[in-house]
This record gives structure tokens, C-alpha cells and sequence, in this order.
């Protein structure tokens, strides 16, 4: 259960999984942030008012999947880094990245599942890190199909050497 | 004996607001702080904070104590004390501080009190043994110093404190071994607890540490499981290795200067401990101290600067200082409170908020014995 | 296994101690605070009291409410005497 583990569990993924036809379509945001708190960063970031305006500060953030572009400017603004974006036509993952080294376009990482379980390695293909983002950098690795919902996180190293 | 109109002891996000406020209609403002500068809390943390878009979350705090801290001195009739500590409170709004290591004294027109909080500790075996640290500490050496704690870190309390410090220890290149929380579940928010998470670290919750094992220094701890009633189960025992026990099991409002000046304080377990009587202006039961931040009830940042600005608003404008839209701004300023605190976590915080309103408490002063 | 456990660092008093005098019917903060110092240290028992309550609740029935806190005296820190003599006025 997430409360106990801090793992989502499939029930609280099924809540933010756009439809196949989106999926297609291309890039798309998926927001991983399942429990009420009082935080409202994302909304603001969004050029393209996908995510809903906050009624209350705590509500739960509602993206609209065909509004959103999956231009990805969302994903540095969380402070829960809670926020991913997915490509299933270039079987892409965007994701926030906080430690250093920062890895580099071409490096080879693991992929980390929601439990932090190495499960696939994938090619770092594009890495954002502008000041404006003020150091949490945009990682974009190359996954399977199968992996784009599974991996959440990278370590970065151990596999170049 | 110095003069003034206000006086704001502690330098954190809740008195930095509360002193910009009360300074912008013109009024004398003084500004004390006992670390040598200013931001509180704010200046270890290395995060993004969460909270409200409008009251700088998303930005890093110690980019919003840099923020906060310049608009102070953009302000020239505010002036800044840092190591200067308030050490008593005295009739007439007399506060003793020491300053640079000098004896003096302040008096003031209005006190705000913004003294945030202290960290709790816990009672275990060998719990005396080096390499049992506070969140706190471990903070301070890792983001002021830039010195690591350790190599391996046990911590303690998964509320959002503890959560946080763990992935900053993760950042800075420390193991963190596992997050052992008594309670059955995650306190802090689980954005912050799936980060951690998927970066590795186990979260054992209804799990509580037996003891700290080592000779010299710790060396590991022994954890158990806890049953439905809090109580440890025999036989769950197991040993985590590490050389760094971090306990970040909760904060206590930091209320002595407010019961030295005999402001009524009840405790209130959803506020954080003893906490003053106020009321929505946070003014406390004396005419002339009003609170504001972690002091006032265990809180957020965010939630801590709205309060500032309240409390210095008010403040200002019973000496005098008024502008015309006041009433306006306070109440932007309270709505934007309650719409803070309207979640499920807010709603501890508003209970608690309730049971110390001014005019219709319930709780006991636990120190009126003393009277 | 009481006397490893450390309740109040300042003065090095330990749970053992603590539970034996509330045991010997020292119930209230202020008795404890004379009989072994606690709360007496450098930090001035802002974290040892807490506790100190809190193991008397789980001895007595008493609740944490209930519980009659000692004096909090200026100064809020500790202080050193050096200071104490340099008061000055200053405009
Ligand atoms: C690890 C951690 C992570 C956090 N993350 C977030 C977050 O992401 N978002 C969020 O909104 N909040 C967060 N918070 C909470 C936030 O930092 C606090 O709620 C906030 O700092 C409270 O502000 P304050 O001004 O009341 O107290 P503080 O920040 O504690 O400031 C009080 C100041 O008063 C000074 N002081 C105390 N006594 C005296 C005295 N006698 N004389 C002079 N000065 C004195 C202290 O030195 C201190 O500088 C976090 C807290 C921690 C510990
Ligand atoms: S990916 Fe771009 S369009 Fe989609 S929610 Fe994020 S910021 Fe908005
Ligand atoms: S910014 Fe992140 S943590 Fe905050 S509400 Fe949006 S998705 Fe959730």
C-alpha cells in the first residue's frame, strides 16, 4: 500500500493512465501524485493550461491528456518530482533528476523501478539542465515499450565505466 | 535601552515576513535572530519546497530565504541583529537580549514572537552513543558545512522532515539504509516518500528502534515491529547496519519566551506541544505580543509566512501605522490561509487552531500553576 | 536495559533513573527537576522535559495535559556571566 511502502500500488496507477489512442498520439504527461496536499507549482508551469486551475490548493492535480502536449515543462517545476512524461512513438521517458554526475546524452543508466529495483538498462538520448530549472535537470531515456510505465528513476555510473 | 515600534524575535520565514509587513507602513522595525543570519529553517533547505505557487513553493528555501532576506534590507527602517539572542521577557514589553555577545535591551511598542521550534529526541537504548544525531544537525553539517555526517544512515520518523532529510542525504552521496516509522503509516506527504522509494530506500512502518548498537560509536541499530497496539513484537528483532542514527521524530513549538511573559499556552498535541491562545490576527492573550510560524503550532513555511504578514499587519496598525486597505489584506491574507489549510492535513492544523482560538478554549495551561 | 538510555544528555540522566524515582512516587516535573537536575543543563530541558512527561503519563494516569510544567526562567539559553555584566545603552 502506498501509505505503508511509499510504492504505488496498481489501483493508484490506474487513476492517471491515459487511453491507448493518446498514447499514440504522442508525448504525454503522466502526474504521480495520488494524495491530497497542499501544493499547487505544477499548474502554474504548464504554457498550455492542460493541468486544471487548483480549486482548493489541495486538491489533486487533474491534467487533461488531450490539452497536453508532453512539452514536458511541467516535470522541473514538482517538488514531489512526481511528474513523467512518456513517448511511445520514440519509446522516450522524461524525467526529473536531481543528482550529480548528471549524465550525459549517449550514457548508458539503469532503470529503476517504483521500488528502486534495477530493471532495465536505457540510453540517456537527451539531457535538459537549464538555470532556469535551477538544478533539477530533465532526463529523456530510451525504453522498451513494456518498460515506459515501469521505470521511474535511473542510477547513473556503475555502467559507464 | 534601545526603542522601538516593533520587535521581532527570531529570524526565520514567519518573523522575516512579519518584520517586511510591519516595515512597509513606515513603522520602526528590529529584527532579532541568534544564528548570524537570517532565514530559520529555510537556509537547510536544499529542496523545493511544496506549498503554494504564491508563496514561493517550487523554489528552492534557501533560495526564498535569500529572497526574504534581501526585501529586508531593501528596507532601511528595518534594522537587522543577527547573534542576538532573546533570552528573557519582562514587564512592559522589555526583552533581554544578547547581541554579539553583549547583555541589552529592547523595548518595545509590539512584540512578534517567531521563535520556530526545537527537535524532539527519543528514548532508546545507548542512544548516548556518538553518531545518534538530530534531522536537524545532520542538516546543518551537510548543507552549511558541507561536511558528511557518515557513510550509512538509519533514519528515523517518516514524516515529511524525516523524508526530506533522507534524500538529502542521498543527494550528498550517503546510503540511507532504511526509514523506520512507529506509526502504521507514511506521515509525510508520499510525493516525497515515493522519491525516496524509487531511489532505493526501504520505509518500514509500525517499526520502531530497540537500540543503538556499537561500542564506541554506532555501529547499527536493532529495529522492531510494532503490533496494533504500539507495542514491540518479540521475536521481529532485526539488526540494520549503519554509523548514523538520524532521529527526525517531530518538533516542539519553542514557546518559553511567550510563557515567561505569561501568555495563556495550551498544549495541543495537533499543534505540536504548548502552544499560546490567539486569535485570528495572532495576537496572544497579552495586548502587545502577537506569534507567528512553527511557535504558534507545528506547520509549513508557507503557512508560516501568510501568518507573518498577518501578525505584522496588525501589529502595525494598532500603533498607528495603518494603511487604507488593511482590512482588505488581512483578509486576503486569512483566506489564503484557510484555503491552505483545507486539505486533510490542514485539517489537524485547523482542529488544533480551534481548541487555542482566543475567547473560546478548552485545554489546560500547563504552567499556571507557576502564577 | 533502562540504564543505557539516556533521557536528558546536559546532565547525563538515564530512563533507569528516571522511571526508579517516578516508581518512589516523584510524579511531578518539579520534584524530578530537584532530585536529579533534569532540565538543568545547557539546553534548559526543552527536550529532556518532554520526555521526562511523558514516561510519568505511562507510569501515573495522568495525561500529557495534565501535567504541571516547572518554570521556564529568563534566560531562555544559557548565558554566560561575561554578558550579563556588559548591558549598555545604545540609541
Ligand atoms: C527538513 C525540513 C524540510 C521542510 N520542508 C518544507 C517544505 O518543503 N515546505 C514548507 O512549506 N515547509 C517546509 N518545512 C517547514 C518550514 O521550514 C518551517 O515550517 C518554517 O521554517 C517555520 O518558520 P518559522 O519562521 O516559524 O521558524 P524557523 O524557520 O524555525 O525560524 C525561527 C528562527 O528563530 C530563531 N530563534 C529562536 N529562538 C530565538 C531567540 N530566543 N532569540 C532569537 N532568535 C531565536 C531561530 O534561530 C530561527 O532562525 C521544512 C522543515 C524542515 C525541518
Ligand atoms: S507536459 Fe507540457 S503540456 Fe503537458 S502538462 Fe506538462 S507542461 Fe503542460
Ligand atoms: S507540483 Fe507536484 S507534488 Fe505539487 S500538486 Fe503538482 S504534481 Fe503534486
Amino acid at each position: 500500500m502506498l501509505e505503508k511502502t511509499g510504492i504505488p500500488t496498481s489501483d493508484d496507477l490506474k487513476a492517471i493512465k491515459p487511453d491507448k489512442e493518446r498514447l499514440k498520439k504522442g508525448p504525454v504527461a503522466l502526474i504521480e501524485c495520488f494524495r491530497k496536499i497542499p501544493c499547487d507549482p505544477c499548474f502554474y508551469s504548464c504554457p498550455f493550461d492542460a493541468i486544471d486551475e487548483f480549486k482548493d490548493i489541495n486538491d489533486i492535480p487533474n491534467l487533461d491528456y488531450e490539452t497536453c502536449t508532453g512539452c514536458g515543462n511541467c516535470i522541473a517545476s514538482c517538488p514531489g518530482l512526481a511528474i513523467f512524461v512518456v513517448d511511445y512513438n520514440k519509446n522516450t521517458l522524461s524525467l526529473p533528476y536531481e543528482f550529480l554526475p548528471v549524465p550525459e546524452k549517449g550514457d548508458l543508466v539503469w532503470g529503476l523501478n517504483r521500488a528502486g529495483k534495477k530493471v532495465k538498462k536505457a540510453e540517456v538520448v537527451r539531457v535538459k539542465d537549464p538555470a532556469k530549472n535551477d538544478k533539477t535537470a530533465v532526463v529523456t531515456i530510451k525504453l522498451p515499450k513494456e518498460y515506459l510505465m515501469e521505470v521511474r528513476n535511473i542510477e547513473v555510473g556503475e555502467l559507464n565505466g | 535601552m534601545i526603542n522601538t515600534d516593533i520587535l521581532v524575535i527570531g529570524g526565520g520565514p514567519a518573523g522575516m515576513t512579519a518584520a517586511i509587513k510591519a516595515s512597509e507602513s513606515g513603522a520602526q522595525v528590529i529584527i532579532i535572530e541568534r544564528y548570524h543570519e537570517l532565514g530559520g529553517q529555510l537556509i537547510k533547505q536544499t529542496h523545493r519546497f511544496f506549498g503554494s505557487k504564491k508563496e514561493q513553493a517550487g523554489i528552492r528555501g534557501i533560495s526564498i530565504a535569500q529572497e526574504l532576506t534581501e526585501k529586508i534590507e531593501n528596507h532601511s527602517n528595518i534594522r537587522v541583529m543577527t547573534e542576538a539572542t532573546a533570552e528573557g521577557y519582562y514587564e512592559d514589553e522589555v526583552v533581554t537580549i544578547s547581541h554579539e555577545n553583549k547583555f541589552k535591551k529592547i523595548k518595545a511598542k509590539k512584540v512578534i514572537i517567531a521563535t520556530g521550534a526545537s527537535e524532539n529526541m527519543l528514548a532508546f537504548e545507548n542512544n548516548d552513543l556518538p553518531g545518534v544525531y538530530g534531522a536537524g544537525a545532520v542538516q546543518t553539517l551537510m548543507n552549511l558545512y558541507g561536511i558528511l555526517p557518515g557513510e550509512k544512515v538509519i533514519m528515523v520518523g517518516a514524516g515529511n522532515i524525516g523524508l526530506i532529510v533522507s534524500y538529502q542525504l542521498l543527494q550528498a552521496g550517503v546510503d540511507v539504509e532504511a526509514v523506520i516509522e512507529a506509526a502504521p503509516k507514511i506521515g509525510g506527504y508520499l510525493v516525497h516518500a515515493s522519491k525516496i522509494r524509487r531511489a532505493g530506500v526501504p520505509i518500514y512502518t509500525s517499526h520502531s528502534i530497540k537500540k543503538a548498537i556499537g561500542e564506541n560509536s554506532v555501529q547499527g541499530a536493532e529495529v522492531v515491529e510494532l503490533n496494533d497496539n504500539w507495542e514491540m513484537k518479540v521475536g521481529t528483532e532485526k539488526v540494520i547496519e549503519a554509523d548514523i542514527i538520524c532521529l527526525a521524530v517531530g518538533l516542539n513549538p519553542l514557546s518559553d519566551l511567550l510563557i515567561q511573559a505569561e501568555c495563556e499556552v495550551v498544549y495541543t498535541p495537533e499543534l505540536g506541544g504548548d502552544v499560546p491562545i490567539r486569535d485570528e490576527n495572532l495576537k496572544t492573550t497579552k495586548d502587545h505580543i502577537f506569534v507567528a510560524g512553527d511557535v504558534a503550532g507545528i506547520e509549513e513555511a508557507t503557512a508560516a509566512m501568510l501568518e507573518g504578514e498577518i501578525a505584522g499587519l496588525k501589529a502595525v496598525s494598532e500603533i498607528g501605522y495603518s494603511n487604507e486597505n488593511i482590512f482588505e489584506e488581512l483578509n486576503r491574507l486569512k483566506t489564503e490561509l484557510n484555503k491552505l489549510r483545507s486539505g486533510p492535513v490542514g485539517k489537524v492544523i485547523k482542529n488544533g487552531i480551534e481548541k487555542v482560538r482566543r475567547g473560546n478554549y478548552v485545554g489546560k495551561n500547563r504552567y499556571s500553576h507557576l502564577r | 536495559m533502562d540504564d543505557n538510555t539516556i533521557v536528558c544528555r546536559c546532565e547525563d540522566i538515564t530512563l533507569k533513573e528516571l522511571r526508579d524515582l517516578i516508581k518512589e512516587g516523584y510524579t511531578t516535573l518539579d520534584e524530578i527537576k530537584r532530585a536529579l537536575r533534569l532540565g538543568m543543563g545547557p539546553c534548559q530541558g526543552n527536550i529532556c522535559l518532554d520526555i521526562a512527561a511523558r514516561e510519568i503519563c505511562k507510569m501515573t494516569d495522568k495525561t500529557m495535559e495534565e501535567i504541571k510544567m516547572p518554570r521556564k526562567r529568563p534566560p531562555v539559553l544559557g548565558i554566560k556571566m561575561g554578558e550579563l555584566a556588559g548591558d549598555q545603552d545604545e540609541k
